[in-house]
């Protein structure tokens, strides 16, 4: 995708504020379309963001200089910002990664596992610390 | 010109050469003519399994190396007309074989039988990668454990990337009561993961492990759920539209009494 079709693409919305502020970041022309689940064992790495069309299943890993963007279920590692971009977020439709890390923090879940949400959420850098949200929430 | 299919799994014991014995015999007592390879070289099983370690004589080294022809290596099953296994050998190692010996051996096998079903080794390095050589179509067999379902996601990434589309799922030693108690992973939680066709599922059953060890195989064991299951996904493979067998079933005295007086 490059920046011009993105430009385009909001010029023909009436209301650009719909726009979530928290992704214009996210508009970069270096971003790659993995369409495809990434098994264990397989693994993507690329210098700029990264949308999968898919899962990303245990034991498979997602290494991006940019924003990472899964639209399915994260359950492996994913190393956001690889490049020391704390900007850099995660967003997944079920985040459930093995390891979650933005520049150079590093998270994984908690081991009670009480959470289990059935919506998109986003893990980025706020004050210092890995936060995760509901998706939904940024949007509004 | 016969089928070609390899069944594996990544991880070691979940019961890959016990779903290539019983599914052989299925099919030969089906009336097909079937012929079982035997790609764990030097960890060689199948002729045990199958009862017939004692008939061999030539192995698959003997004829990928040109010492013997296929028809002098092959040996007739003892209770299936119809079955026939292509030992491996256990004196060497995996390197003994390369994938392009293994491409034409397949070629020459499915001239001659309308299934070859070979049993590939644990493990993602060279016997996996002869083994998958002159497939058209994979069986992937995992067990309800976290370590084994993950290998067999593995597994099927390579698999994809081999140009194998399409493997089948073969889930094998499942606890319908562990899994009822959330103590085992459920038939639900594998698909989430691995995302295949399921080929069926075999229930943990002891009676396994008796044929075995006596080289034969569930799969004729009229009585024996695990034996049903591997009957079901014979006829699966045949093409027909079998539904997945009931596990909960009790098979105990009450459920027995039940059933003899109508109540199933």
């Amino acid at each position: 995708m490059t920046k011009e079709t993105l430009f385009n693409s909001t010029a023909s919305n009436p209301s650009p504020g719909s726009f979530p502020v928290e992704l214009e970041g996210l508009v970069d022309e270096n971003t790659v379309l993995v369409q495809r689940t990434l098994r264990s064992g397989q693994s993507i790495y690329h210098d700029g963001n990264v949308v999968i069309l898919g899962d990303v299943n245990p034991g498979a890993e997602v290494v991006a200089s940019g924003n990472i963007i899964v639209m399915g279920s994260l359950r492996g590692v994913v190393h956001a910002g690889a490049k020391g971009d704390t900007n850099a977020i995660i967003l997944a439709f079920r985040l459930r990664p093995t390891q979650l890390r933005i520049g150079n923090h590093i998270t994984r879940p908690p081991e009670d596992e009480s959470s289990d949400p059935d919506y998109p959420e986003l893990a980025r850098i706020k004050n210092g610390v890995v936060t995760i949200e509901t998706f939904n929430s940024v949007i509004r | 010109m016969g089928e070609v299919i390899v069944v594996t799994s990544g991880k070691g014991g979940v019961g890959k050469t016990t779903t290539t014995a019983n599914l052989g015999m299925g099919l030969a007592s089906h009336g097909k003519k079937v012929c079982l390879v035997d790609a764990d070289i030097g960890l060689r099983n199948l002729d045990v399994v199958l009862g017939l370690e004692n008939r061999i004589v030539f192995d698959i080294v003997d004829v990928t190396s040109g010492v013997c022809r296929i028809r002098q290596a092959l040996i007739k099953d003892k209770r299936c007309e119809g079955l026939h296994l292509l030992p491996a050998a256990q004196t060497k190692d995996k390197t003994a074989v390369n994938p392009d010996q293994m491409k034409e051996l397949c070629e020459e096998l499915r001239k001659e039988f309308d299934y070859v079903i070979i049993d590939c080794p644990a493990g993602i390095e060279q016997g996996f990668k002869n083994a998958i050589a002159g497939a058209d179509k994979a069986i992937v067999v995992t067990t309800p454990e976290v370590s084994a379902v993950r290998d067999a996601d593995r597994i099927i990434g390579l698999l994809e990337a081999a140009e194998l589309r399409e493997p089948k799922l073969i889930i094998n030693r499942y606890r319908p009561k562990m899994v009822n108690r959330g103590d085992m992973m459920s038939i639900d939680d594998m698909n989430e993961i691995l995302a295949i066709d399921l080929l069926g599922v075999v229930p943990e059953d002891e009676q396994v492990v008796v044929t075995t060890n006596k080289g034969e195989t569930v799969v004729r064991d009229e009585k024996s759920q695990s034996g049903q299951a591997y009957r079901n996904i014979t006829r699966r493979i045949l093409g027909e539209n079998v539904p997945l067998m009931n596990l909960e079933e009790q098979s105990g005295l009450f459920s027995a009494l039940r059933k003899m007086i109508g109540l199933k």
